[in-house]
């Protein structure tokens, strides 16, 4: 994430040259998704009302709702994710440490099974 | 170690770390959209052509105003608490190395097993060889395993220092007359640096910490205790 770019790779952009949405999870998404929230909500209220001001200002709203629901969601399922692949990674460790032995978790949860 | 010109967070090397760096992220987020806020609010201030200087109340966007920063202000605590507690656990650690600040440079103490003491001088420019670090390399690393929990305890022989490794996400002020502790876990194996984080005379700036973390079954070899 903070590694200098290689001299091969392209240069990484930021955006309004300091927001590292690139590396940083779920960011990406949620501003490209805010963005079309708001000009959805936006542009919808337009239509309906013709009142540009307002519109702008529900334009506004939209783009910090949508942005802040998709980054809460996204970052809870990222949390959850992070979290299985720790225990994933815990377990495939314990079965190459224990595997044959009678610490194997396999074996233990095939005896547990079959009694 | 940090690239020229670098912002934002170095890549994180322990568990705290990496909820630190998560952290950062969701406040920035936070402090992102708020400022984006703000600064909308200021051009529709700037642009508009309402000119009533009458207005003596507005219940409803004050109640509006005390509400929201309040419930931001608790979904940025909370994650930050977390932390903060899970800073202090105790996790039983495997080694105990002593820092000891002195101007300018570092004393460490692996007195666990032995009695390995050893000073940590930064390398001169004069001195380096190609590829080493200017201003970051230093002649003695602290050499440690790696996935074992690690408690350092830091103090200082004269002025006040600070025992900083930004990729660990550790920082422990070095006080005269206080032993401050601090454990970590290392989850990857590389060379790491720090600086000193607090003014202590002429030379802050050239006494830096390196830290090579090494796997367990290589530190258990011995390497460390062969100078």
């Amino acid at each position: 994430m903070a590694a200098p770019p290689e001299p091969g790779e392209p240069e990484e952009r930021k955006l309004l040259g300091f927001l590292d949405v690139e590396n940083t999870p779920c960011a990406r998404h949620s501003i490209l998704y805010g963005s079309l929230g708001s000009v959805v909500a936006g542009f919808g209220h337009f239509l309906f009302t013709s009142r540009i001001r307002r519109s702008c200002d529900v334009g506004v709203g939209g783009f910090i709702l949508v942005t802040l629901g998709c980054w809460f969601h996204c970052r809870y399922n990222y949390a959850k994710q992070r979290i299985q692949e720790r225990i994933a990674r815990e377990e495939i460790k314990k079965k190459i440490l224990y595997e044959g032995t009678h610490l194997d978790p396999e074996r233990k949860h095939n005896g547990s099974s079959s009694n | 170690m940090a690239h020229a010109a670098q912002v934002g967070l170095q890549d994180a090397t322990s568990p705290i770390m990496e909820e630190l760096t998560t952290f950062h992220d969701h406040a920035l987020m936070i402090i992102f959209l708020i400022c984006f806020l703000v600064l909308y609010a200021l051009f529709l201030t700037l642009t508009t052509k309402l000119t009533n200087t009458n207005i003596s109340d507005a219940q409803e966007m004050e109640t509006v105003w005390t509400i929201l920063p309040a419930i931001i202000l608790v979904l940025i605590a909370l994650p930050s608490l977390r932390i903060l507690y899970m800073t202090d656990e105790v996790n039983d650690p495997s080694l105990t190395i002593k820092s000891i600040g002195h101007q300018w440079y570092w004393t460490y103490e692996y007195t666990d097993y032995g009695g390995l003491i050893f000073n940590s001088y930064m390398l001169p420019p004069l001195f380096l060889e190609p590829g080493d670090l200017r201003l970051l390399d230093v002649d003695n690393r602290v050499v440690l395993p790696i996935e074992a929990p690690i408690r350092m305890m830091i103090t200082s022989q004269d002025v006040l220092h600070s025992w900083a490794v930004p990729t660990l996400g550790l920082k422990t002020d070095a006080i005269p007359g206080r032993l401050n502790q601090t454990t970590f876990t290392a989850t990857r194996p590389g060379v790491y640096y720090g600086q000193c984080s607090e003014i202590c005379g002429a030379n802050h700036s050239f006494m830096p910490i390196v830290l090579e973390l090494i796997p367990l079954k290589i530190f258990e070899m011995g390497p460390v205790f062969t100078l």
